[in-house]
């Protein structure tokens, strides 16, 4: 359940954001999750909702972008998306590999009036 | 009207860490998050570590714990700085917690900060707590198929130390099929084959540990 304290951080940043630019409310937060962060989605939204509640974002619709985990071989320069975790290069077999995306945490923006 | 942010949804988490971590680093003080599953064996394993290095080394440990100090009491025996934090549910620790106890201790009189985190194999990956490295800690009762699980832990871990190896013979463990899985996360990572209880590979892991705390 680390769902839970992204979703407060979330919230935190969203009300800083929204109260900067003077919204009077929040409809929709985008976010990107990548897949290696283990989110789940629906658990995800419940605590955002909790997050969120009594705020300017209260009836925020929250947008959950799920990136797929893609590596970049440093032997052949292949870059390449995991359907399961293998670190290692499909085309050389290195494992001298860099994950590009898969990781992420981000909120991408916010949506309000 | 949309407003870009392109944010880390955990940024304020991340900068306390690197507060935390440039703290350490001016202090000389090496810090060790441990993370694993729920009895899986990290506090039996601090109580052999502290029985090997405690003469050598200045040892501290954070006690992350969703409540209780029952950790930190089986390692009163030491007499060495324990801190417990208690996250009232939360399943991990974040910088937040940690950068609020580093006062309880007297850094300058530490080699190494040992922190417990809560047991749980996903969410402490998320965050960072100014570490030095994280140590995984994986017991053979939970399954060889834990690698292909919790990938995050596996690619993040310095070492990782593979507990209850005594107790292989009565589960379906298979070391070989756990080792393939971690070759495909983390082909250099070292694995250490221990019993904490007994003190199988206990020497090996404390004589590497020791030289990730004071390096040659």
């Amino acid at each position: 359940m680390h769902e839970l304290s992204i979703a407060e951080n979330l919230s935190e940043i969203v009300i800083e954001v929204a109260e900067k630019e003077k919204l009077s409310k929040v409809t929709r937060v985008n976010v990107s999750f990548g897949k290696m962060v283990q989110i789940i989605p629906e658990f995800f939204e419940t605590a955002f909702r909790a997050a969120v509640a009594g705020t300017i974002a209260n009836d925020a619709e929250i947008n959950i972008e799920e990136v797929p985990v893609t590596i970049r071989c440093n032997n052949c320069n292949l870059e390449m998306t995991l359907d399961e975790y293998n670190f290692v290069c499909e085309r050389c077999g290195s494992s001298d590999i860099d994950i590009v995306t898969g990781r992420e945490l981000y909120v991408k923006s916010i949506e309000g009036e | 009207m949309e407003i870009k942010i392109m944010k880390n949804i955990l940024d304020s988490n991340q900068n306390r860490a690197e507060e935390v971590r440039s703290v350490m680093k001016k202090k000389n003080v090496c810090m060790i998050n441990i993370i694993s599953s729920p009895g899986a064996g990290k506090t039996t394993l601090l109580e052999r570590i502290c029985e090997k290095l405690a003469g050598r080394l200045k040892i501290g440990v954070i006690e992350g714990d969703i409540t209780t100090d029952r950790d930190a009491q089986r390692l009163k025996r030491f007499d060495i700085p324990i801190v417990v934090i208690n996250t009232g549910g939360a399943c991990h620790l974040d910088s937040h917690s940690i950068s609020k106890v580093l006062s309880y201790f007297d850094l300058d009189d530490l080699d190494v900060l040992f922190v417990e985190n809560v047991g749980n194999l996903i969410c402490p990956t998320s965050f960072d707590l100014g570490e030095s490295f994280r140590l995984a800690v994986i017991s053979t009762t939970e399954g060889d198929d834990k690698p292909a699980k919790y990938p995050m832990i596996f690619r993040q871990a310095k070492a990782l130390v593979l507990n209850k190896i005594d107790l292989i013979p009565y589960t379906d463990f298979k070391y070989e099929n756990f080792k393939n899985d971690i070759r495909k996360l983390n082909p250099s990572l070292p694995i250490f084959r221990v019993s904490a209880t007994r003190g199988d590979g206990i020497n090996e892991f404390t004589k590497w540990l020791e030289e990730q705390i004071v390096p040659e």
